[in-house]
Order: structure tokens, then sequence, then C-alpha cells
């Protein structure tokens, strides 16, 4: 019986049947992280203060699903709204402006030998460092939030952008030219073509870099927002709202991750099963 | 029909010579005082050294040489990749500043677009200069059923088999009706029956389309089943050393190989390539 599915190797039917198993095997891990969170809660901890449980947390979630918080606030669907608005527009801005700039050094090696060190040292900057400065130049209404995540996802971009473009080989930039495509087609329908599958692979990383400087930018005197919900209900000792809060910047994370793995696969025909 | 065809054929991309002296005009493709060196570390490559070549309209030539020799950059500068440092390439009388479409190039890989399928692939130089009407794109379906790839427009490059990746390319090379082919060790990286395939598929092509070949290989037996003419080429300077005439009646086919007379003419070559 075992042996079974072991003999009847080709193709087809034994990825599939490896996929739907590694599934199993993740959606199992993820229940027993919550059953270990749960029992590590109620009778190792027993202190909601410290740790609430999952099934408190997901309980405090729903209730401010429909309650404002603070009360002359915003439910938590408001406040995922308003942080899903920054988290887009600024890294909707950082990608544009990334892969314009990352195009620019992989077309001009000049150009590159001048932005490289400031996208080297502007890197590894953690987002925080940045809050005072920002205020100061722009101010405490949504320029300098939406500036902030922006400025982390422009260097991930121009690197990703810049090394798919790098990446496609000379041949097949001749190819295209030899068939008859101009300078400027080539550029757009081959040479940006070929990278992006690269470029979303950055936009990947990015778009989970600018999740983890939400709770910095809404630092920011924000009155709204998930990251003001964590830092206020921190005050508070709201532990389980913490928790809520950061369980949804975990969904809408993994939401958009899947939003664009799915732009991938339509994009690399090679992924396609 | 040939006739016909050669009217629908696309302005070649050289600028007009204005009177100028240099390239026979009624050479499909001639090179006349031809060198190139590259620079690597501050230290010069003489790549192509004085190269005279003079090929007829019709012509299958063969660039005959071990690596290095400088064979690719010489087929590379007729396809106008590659500026000359000294000397001209002109095809068809004009000359070559730049590639076009009366010279398509073949290379050691397909170099398919893996985001496109096969008949997208064979589309994409018709579409580049904003042709897509109904009539291109039943020839690109006549070209791939040509090839015989009519089972497989929709697949994606990476579906192909290593010899239906040559033949969507060179379907897709043909798709512009380029009056010469410049073909780079085309077949190298092929199995040894699937390259015989396609050298067969190659000289059946070529008699009917009436097309100018250039073609470089390392592999002396391929070189003298197809040509017309074979250049013999060395490296340091590179240069062309030898030019073979051959006399093989055609159309040539796969029992060809094994005539006493191949045999010998395949030996005079390597002699030959081995003196130079």
């Amino acid at each position: 019986m075992s042996t079974g599915s072991t003999t009847e190797a080709p193709g087809v039917l034994r990825s599939s049947s490896g996929t739907s198993r590694h599934w199993m095997i993740s959606i199992a891990s993820v229940i027993g992280g919550l059953i270990v969170w749960q029992l590590a809660a109620a009778f190792v901890i027993r202190d909601p203060v410290l740790l609430p449980t999952p099934i408190e947390t997901v309980r405090v979630l729903i209730r401010y699903l429909t309650t404002p918080y603070p009360s002359a606030g915003e439910t938590l669907i408001g406040h995922a709204l308003i942080s899903l608005g920054r988290v887009i527009g600024g890294f909707a801005i950082g990608s544009f402006i990334g892969i314009a700039i990352g195009a620019m050094m992989a077309g001009f090696r000049s150009f590159r030998a001048v932005v490289d060190p400031f996208i080297e040292i502007t890197r590894p900057l953690p987002p925080l460092a940045f809050v005072p400065v920002l205020i100061v130049w722009f101010g405490i209404g949504e320029a300098p939030k939406i500036i902030l995540i922006a400025a982390g996802v422009v260097p991930v971009m121009a690197i990703s952008t810049a090394a798919g473009l790098d990446a496609i080989p000379r041949e097949m930039l001749n190819c295209a030219r030899c068939l008859g495509a101009s300078e400027w087609y080539t550029m757009i329908h081959v040479r940006i073509r070929a990278a992006m599958p690269q470029i979303i692979t950055g936009m990947r990383l990015s778009m989970g870099l600018s999740w983890t400087s939400i709770v910095a930018v809404e630092m920011i005197a924000a009155t709204a927002g998930l990251g003001f919900v964590i830092l206020q209900a921190g005050q508070f000792l709201d532990t389980g709202l913490i928790f809520a809060g950061i369980l949804i910047i975990a969904l809408l994370g993994l939401g958009l991750d899947a939003c664009l793995r799915r732009l991938q696969r339509h994009l690399d025909p090679t992924m396609k099963p | 029909m040939g006739v016909s065809q050669h009217e629908n054929r696309q302005q070649p991309a050289v600028s007009d010579q204005s009177g100028a002296p240099g390239p026979m005009t009624n050479a499909a493709v001639s090179v006349s005082g031809l060198s190139k060196t590259f620079w690597r570390d501050g230290r010069p490559t003489n790549a192509l050294h004085d190269i005279h070549l003079a090929i007829a309209p019709g012509e299958f030539v063969c660039l005959l040489g071990p690596s290095g020799c400088g064979k690719s950059t010489l087929l590379h500068i007729v396809a106008g990749f590659i500026p000359p440092d000294d000397g001209q390439v002109a095809a068809h009388g004009g000359l070559v500043t730049g590639p076009g479409v009366d010279r398509c190039v073949l290379f050691q890989s397909p170099t398919l677009f893996p985001w496109l399928t096969s008949r997208d692939n064979v589309l994409f130089g018709p579409r580049s200069r904003g042709m897509d009407d109904e009539e291109t794109r039943s020839r690109a379906d006549a070209l791939l059923a040509t090839v015989g790839l009519a089972d497989f427009k929709d697949h994606y490059p990476h579906q192909l088999s290593g010899g239906m990746r040559h033949r969507a390319a060179l379907a897709r090379a043909l798709i512009n009706r380029p009056r010469i082919l410049l073909m780079d060790e085309p077949f190298a990286a092929l199995d040894a029956i699937t390259r015989e395939q396609m050298q067969n598929f190659l000289l059946d092509l070529w008699q009917r389309e009436q097309m100018t070949v250039l073609f470089v290989t390392h592999d002396v037996e391929e070189a003298a089943l197809l040509s017309d003419r074979v250049c013999i080429m060395s490296p340091r300077p590179g240069r062309i050393v030898d030019i073979v005439d051959i006399e093989l009646a055609r159309p040539r086919d796969e029992a060809l190989r094994d005539t006493a007379e191949f045999v010998a003419l395949r030996h005079e070559l390597r002699e030959r390539l081995a003196g130079a």
C-alpha cells in the first residue's frame, strides 16, 4: 500500500500530490502553532496582559471590527483601510521611482556609479531613524508617512530592477534588433519584459518592507491606522488589541503577497503548472 | 513565386552608398579590408585582420575555423551588431550601419522569448514594426507548419524540445523574408541525430527560398555538407587563409555523407584547416 504512491512515479500525478501534501503540512504547522500558543497562554503564562490566548485575540478582533477604537475613532476595518492606503501609496510611489532608477542604472554605467553609494548607504537604515527629520521637513500630515514608506521601497526596487535588466543575455537583444525591432521597442518589449519576474520579486520584498515600517510611520502624529492602534493599545496594556492589530497586518501582508505571486506566475510561463 | 517574394521584401536597413568607391554592388554580401581589434585590460586582441569576402546572391558560404579565430565576430559585424574598426561591409550594395531585417541572425541558442508562445515568437518581428494583420498571422501559421510546429504554436519555448526551438527560431527569422541568413554555429548544441535533421531541413529550405547564407561552424563535416564555398579561418590575427569550392552535386542528402567523394573532401578540408 505505502509503496504504491512511490512506484507510480511519472510526472504530473506525483508532483500534484506532492504539492497538496506540502499544503497539508503547512496547514498542520499553522494549527500546531496556534495550539501551542493557546496552551502556553492558558496554562503556563496565565496572564492576558502578558500573552492573550489566540481565541481571546480573535474575540477582541471581532469586537473592534464594529466598535470604534478609541471610542471617538475608527473601527479596526477603518484603521486597516487607512494603513492599507498608506502602504499602497508609499509602495506605488517607491516602486515607480525605484524602477526608474534601476532602469537608468542598467542603462548608464556612470549613473550607476553616482547612485550606487547612496543606495548602499540608505538600504540598511531603519525607517524609525528618519521620523524626526521627516516631521521637520514635511510636517505631520500624510506626506511624511507615505514618503517614509516609499523611501524604504526605492533602494530595493532599484537593485532588483537593475539586476533583472543586467541578467538579460546580449544575444536576446541582438536577436530582437535583427528581427526589426527598434531600440525603444526592444527596451520595452524585450528588456523590461524579460526582467519582469525579477522586478516582481523585488515588489514582493518591498511590499513586506512597507508593512514592517507601518508602525514607525504611524508614530508620526497619527490618529488612525493599525500602527496607531498598536501603539495606543500598548500604552493601555491592552495586549489583546495589540495582537489583533498584528494579526490584521499579517493577513493583509499575506493577501497582497498572494496577489503579486499570482501576477508573477501569470508573467513567467515557466512557472505555470 | 520567388520573384513576387523579392518584391515584398523589406527595405534593407542600410544607407545609400552615394557613389563612394568600394564594395561590388552585385554581391549579396561584400566585405572589404575589414579589421577589428578588441581591448581587454589594456591589451589588444587582433580579432580580425584585413578580411575580404564577396558572397554571390543565393550562395551558401561557411566560415570554418577553430574557436577564437574571429569567425563569430565577422558574422556579428556583417549583422551590424558591432562596427568594424577598418573597412566596410555592404549587403546588396548598401553599406551596413546596423542590424536590419534583410539580414537575419540565428544563434547557437535559439534565443526564443520565453514569455511568448511559438506563434507569438514568430510574430515578434512583424509586430515590432506595427504589422499585425490577418495576412501576417496566417503567414506565421503557414511558416510554423513548414517547420513542423503546427501542433505546437500555442506552446511556450520551455515546453519544446531543442530541435523544435531551433525550428521555431528559424520560422521567426523567415517571416521577415530576409535575403541573407547569418547563422552562428546554430546547431552546435544539438545532439547528433537532431543536428543531422536540422542540416537537411536547412538545405531544403535554402533551396526553396533561394536565400544567401553565411554559416559559421567549427565542424568540418557540416561545412562540407552544406556549403558552396568554405572559407577557412585562422586565429591571431583572425583572417581567411584558404577558400575551398565544394563541387558536390545538389540537392545533397543523407546518403552523400557516406560516399567516397564526400569522405575525401572532408579529409582535404581537415588537412587544410590543420595547415592554416
